[in-house]
Order: C-alpha cells, then sequence, then structure tokens
C-alpha cells in the first residue's frame, strides 16, 4: 500500500507514512459512521454522482450528496448542501464525512501529480461507530458547530477525525514550527514560495480563499 | 503568505501570476509549477508528463512530490472550509488584502 512503485519520482517516507495513516483511519469505525458507510461514502465521491446517478441507497442521500459535491466541485457546497445533510444524519456526521472526504482528496490529489493509479479503499474494518463527539460547541456563523480559532480547529467536533487530519499536515505541507517561517525550505525540495505559489493556484482554481 | 515568502527569498513576485500563470512568476520553476497545478486539476491540456518533467528538470525530483503533496493538502483544506463554512478571520483578509486586490477575490470571501 503506497509504495508508489509506478511514480516517476521516489516519493519520501513521512509522506507514504502520512497517506497509511489516513487509510488505516478510513478503515476504522468512526464516531458517528461504521466503517461500511464510510467506504460507501467515498466510493461515491471518487464516482461522482449526477442526476443521472441514483444515490446508493445505503448512506443518508443528503449526507451522500454532500459527499459527492465536495469531492469533485467543492465549491458548489452551500450551507444549504450542508445543513441538509446535518438534518437528515446530524453534525457530528457531516464533521467526519467532511474530513474523511477531505483527506481522501488530498490523497487522490497528490497520486494525479504523480500520474499514478489512486489507492484502492480499504476493506472495513467490523465494529460499531464509537459515539466519540464532543460536547458544548456551537455555530460561529459556520455550518457546524466547532471551538472558535483558526481553520485547524474546524472539525474537533469529532476529535479522532480531527486529530488524522491535523496530522497529516507536516508531511503534506508544513509542521507548525514550520509555518512560523517564512524562509522555511525543504531541502532536497521546494522552498516556500514555491509551496505558496503551488497551494495559492490550488485554492484558486478550486475558488476557495484558503 | 505567498507576499512574504517571496520577500523572504528576495524573489520579485508579481502576484498576479497566481491567476495568470502566463505571467512570469519571477520564482525558480514557478511557472513550471503553476502549469503542474492546472494540468492535475483539468485546467490544461497539456500533456502531464511534459509537466512533470518540467519540474524534475528545473527543480529536481524532489520538488515534483513537493508539488503533489502540497496541491492535495490544500485540496484537503479547501473541503475542509467548504464543507464547515468557517469564516475567513479579517487579519487574514488584512494580510493578504495585497492578493485580493491583485486577483479580485472579494466576491470569493464575501461568498
Amino acid at each position: 500500500m503506497f509504495d508508489f512503485a509506478r511514480s516517476p519520482v521516489p516519493v519520501r517516507d513521512n509522506l507514504k507514512r502520512a497517506y497509511r495513516n489516513i487509510w488505516a483511519h478510513l478503515a476504522q469505525p468512526g464516531p458517528v459512521l461504521d466503517a461500511s458507510h464510510r467506504k460507501v461514502l467515498l466510493d461515491a465521491a471518487r464516482t461522482g454522482r449526477s442526476d443521472e446517478t441514483p444515490p446508493t441507497g445505503i448512506a443518508p442521500p443528503a449526507l451522500e450528496l454532500l459527499a459527492t459535491t465536495l469531492y469533485t466541485n467543492p465549491a458548489a457546497v452551500s450551507e444549504t448542501t450542508v445543513r441538509d445533510a446535518a438534518d437528515e444524519a446530524s453534525d457530528a456526521a457531516v464533521a467526519e464525512t467532511v474530513g474523511l472526504v477531505a483527506m481522501l482528496s488530498a490523497v487522490d490529489g497528490a497520486h494525479r501529480v504523480l500520474g499514478v493509479e489512486l489507492e484502492a479503499l480499504p476493506n472495513p474494518a467490523p465494529g460499531s461507530p464509537t459515539g466519540r463527539i464532543a460536547q458544548g460547541l456551537k455555530r460561529r456563523r459556520t455550518h457546524i458547530p466547532m471551538p472558535s480559532g483558526a481553520i485547524p480547529r474546524a472539525l474537533d467536533l469529532v476529535p479522532e477525525v480531527a486529530t488524522v487530519w491535523r496530522n497529516s499536515f507536516g508531511a503534506q505541507y508544513m509542521t507548525e514550527s514550520e509555518m512560523a517561517l517564512h524562509d522555511f525550505r525543504r531541502v532536497p525540495g521546494l522552498d516556500r514560495a514555491q509551496m505558496e505559489l503551488v497551494s495559492s493556484r490550488t485554492s484558486l482554481i478550486n475558488e476557495c480563499f484558503y | 503568505m505567498l507576499r512574504e515568502s517571496a520577500i523572504s527569498f528576495g524573489y520579485d513576485l508579481d502576484l498576479a501570476t497566481v491567476g495568470d500563470p502566463a505571467i512570469p512568476t519571477a520564482i525558480p520553476g514557478g511557472n513550471a509549477l503553476l502549469d503542474l497545478v492546472d494540468v492535475a486539476l483539468g485546467k490544461s491540456d497539456k500533456p502531464l508528463l511534459d509537466a512533470q518533467q518540467a519540474i524534475i528538470n528545473t527543480l529536481g525530483p524532489e520538488a515534483l512530490v513537493d508539488a503533489a503533496a502540497v496541491l492535495g493538502n490544500f485540496e484537503m483544506m479547501n473541503r475542509v472550509a467548504e464543507g464547515t463554512g468557517i469564516p475567513i478571520p479579517q487579519q487574514s483578509i488584512d494580510r493578504e488584502s495585497e492578493i485580493v486586490a491583485a486577483l479580485g477575490l472579494l466576491d470569493l470571501i464575501k461568498g
């Protein structure tokens, strides 16, 4: 898994580890969704959905629509898309789905840049959802409840998902301490200005300020 | 942050290049990186192999991996931002005012 044997260039080990950690998480039951439902949603996201493609009938339809829209066209996700999914499934199910689809998009995006086949989704592990959902959070002019603060806190409603997500930042982009350095340079590799050029163009194409 | 990091490395960056990759970036390999993003995200019909090779030739093989990882990271962050509706802090808008103006992003922020 994630050996990148067909990659045109060798892939560094810490990035492989980050992707394997994400995959290990995808295979487990989450706070709200069991592992089978997670896989259904992620399969649907990768497949995409149009008016001609009926929902799977396994996952809640509005949650599945959120997953597929978020994966294929994030700018098309509206507050209504999210609220409909939350009304149908719960805020925590939405937070979990957003985290899973976002991490899948990261891994798949890197594979597309390298021109290698997408990694097959992991087989779902048995077990019930963990039920670990943070209490006492509020909507702060946001679609889902979250603490105040910057984007790394956005998924704190589902702490186990948020932890895996945050732990992936360092290998993919920069660690928190590296982010404090405007002149950070990965040696060998890109300097921070080159990295920010990639991130800015990516966000612009996705029509997202972040 | 793009502006600050470019200054740190002494690059005379024109921020408009983010919106128009035909403009020279003044960052080493910068236009090749923009091309790679456009190809990977379906905004350019150039062959992926050519875009990859341009990075390898100008910046080295490790740079291609870094570019893939950073693009992936922002595919991820953009989706968390859109899916959670987290507002953009005013200080971020202020800090990035130059790029907001250069790329006409006010509608994006308000949207």
